[in-house]
């Protein structure tokens, strides 16, 4: 019996040191667009779920409306959507970014993607009905609202012009040197897809590397 | 540009009612916003931002048109066709405080309802409401531009430009027919070639 309590409590210690770190990494991530104080962050924790997924699970289909905005604190997932029978990628997250079919989320109709997990994931969500209810309730938290969808706009902006301007050669090689970690962690032929080139060039592209210094691998956050 | 007053007043007003699509505002609680709002007037084919240049407004536009392209080595790519009630800036260079890598230019003689970057925040911190505003206006652009690049990734050149056609008809009026292409990512020949498509569906 003491040694079940033993377990148990180290259960529950793992549990919440856990649960501290999941919104530690997302107080880093609010902080960079408003100082919400202590209180203020406790209310919008509070709105907040752990959600886990298994790989190859799928947090959204098309048609189906978005409900949740989820922030990544381990894993990895990837949005896309279908044309003809091809899998288009347009969006591939991983810890401490987020992930949801925002159009979706944000103007309440069905979503145009699906949105599936690479590796077993967990995210802290938050659904439309409660991330209003925050809004209503702090302004402050409606700034934070507003910040970072301008980010999300500016993203979609910056990436746009980047397709535009780089072509396919520069393009892969500038997405290699920003995300190394992800040539390991994600199947070739999706990162091809998100980088819109056949699965044959990026490949060929790959020997580029090898003649360049290896990137310096940033640290993992350790989960 | 031959605009009375009254052509101003009509415009303000709709500006009113397009706020108020998002928060409805009162007369009173739209007025106090105006004096943070420029009002400029450019003639044609003028180049409101240019490249290297940090944008300093929002521009929400009263009437007129107005693109936004950018210029690259040998060629110019147009990202945006804007017309009246629709904002045009350049958003990264705005917000960031970098230069512009994107052109906006008029195409008509346009005026714009503008706000500075600083005034933007100083009305952010005017109410409550206004906030809801920006997080709104925000959003529904998020929504505009995740459609637009939804469409280009999914739909043949065909359907890019029938579903165009359908919902922006007096553009192809305004509009020299290379800007559209641009913006459609279609060769202008082949533009060319898609109109015969609506004369046999007139």
């Amino acid at each position: 019996m003491k040694e079940f309590n033993n377990t148990a409590f180290f259960v529950c210690l793992y549990l919440i040191t856990n649960y501290l770190r999941m919104l530690e990494l997302l107080r880093q991530y609010v902080s960079g667009y408003v100082g919400l104080t202590n209180e203020e962050f406790a209310f919008l924790g509070e709105a907040l779920v752990i959600r886990s997924f298994d790989k190859r699970q799928q947090l959204l289909q098309a048609g189906e409306v978005e409900n949740y905005l989820n922030f990544l604190v381990k894993g990895l997932a990837r949005m896309y959507f279908y044309r003809d029978k091809t899998e288009v990628i347009t969006n591939i997250a991983r810890e401490g970014q987020f992930i949801s079919a925002s159009a979706s989320f944000l103007s309440g109709a069905p979503s145009s993607y699906f949105v599936e997990t690479l590796e077993p994931t967990t995210c802290l969500s938050i659904t439309r009905q409660q991330l209003e209810k925050l809004y209503r309730e702090s302004s402050r938290i409606e700034r934070l609202g507003r910040l970072m969808t301008t980010d999300f706009v500016l993203q979609k902006e910056a990436w746009e012009l980047e397709c535009m301007r780089l072509d396919t050669k520069e393009r892969f090689l500038h997405f290699v040197e920003s995300n190394p970690e992800l040539m390991q962690r994600v199947p070739q032929k999706y990162l091809a897809s998100y980088l819109n080139m056949k699965p044959e060039t990026f490949s060929r592209l790959k020997h580029l590397l090898r003649r360049r210094p290896s990137p310096v691998h940033p640290k993992m956050k350790d989960w | 540009m031959t605009r009375t007053r009254s052509s101003y007043k009509a415009a303000l007003e709709a500006l009113h009612q397009y706020l108020s699509g998002f928060v409805p505002l009162t007369k009173n609680e739209f007025n106090q916003l105006l004096p943070f709002v420029e009002i400029r007037e450019f003639e044609k084919k003028v180049q409101v931002i240019r490249e290297g240049e940090v944008e300093r407004y929002i521009n929400i536009i009263a009437w007129g048109l107005a693109r936004k392209y950018l210029p690259l080595r040998n060629k110019e790519i147009t990202i945006q066709l804007a017309s009246e009630g629709h904002i045009i800036h350049s958003e990264l260079s705005f917000h960031h405080r970098t230069p512009s890598g994107a052109v906006v230019e008029t195409i008509e003689p346009t005026v714009f309802f503008s706000v500075t970057y600083e005034s933007l925040q100083q009305l952010y911190d005017l109410s409550p409401k206004v906030e809801r505003l920006g997080r709104l206006m925000i959003s529904d652009l998020f929504i505009k531009k995740d459609d637009r690049y939804f469409d280009q990734l999914k739909k043949s050149t065909r359907e890019r430009f029938l579903d165009y056609i359908r919902t922006h008809r007096q553009m192809l009026q305004r509009v020299p027919q290379k800007y559209i292409a641009s913006y459609l990512n279609i060769k202008p020949e082949t533009f060319s070639r898609l109109k015969h498509l609506l004369r046999k569906k007139a």
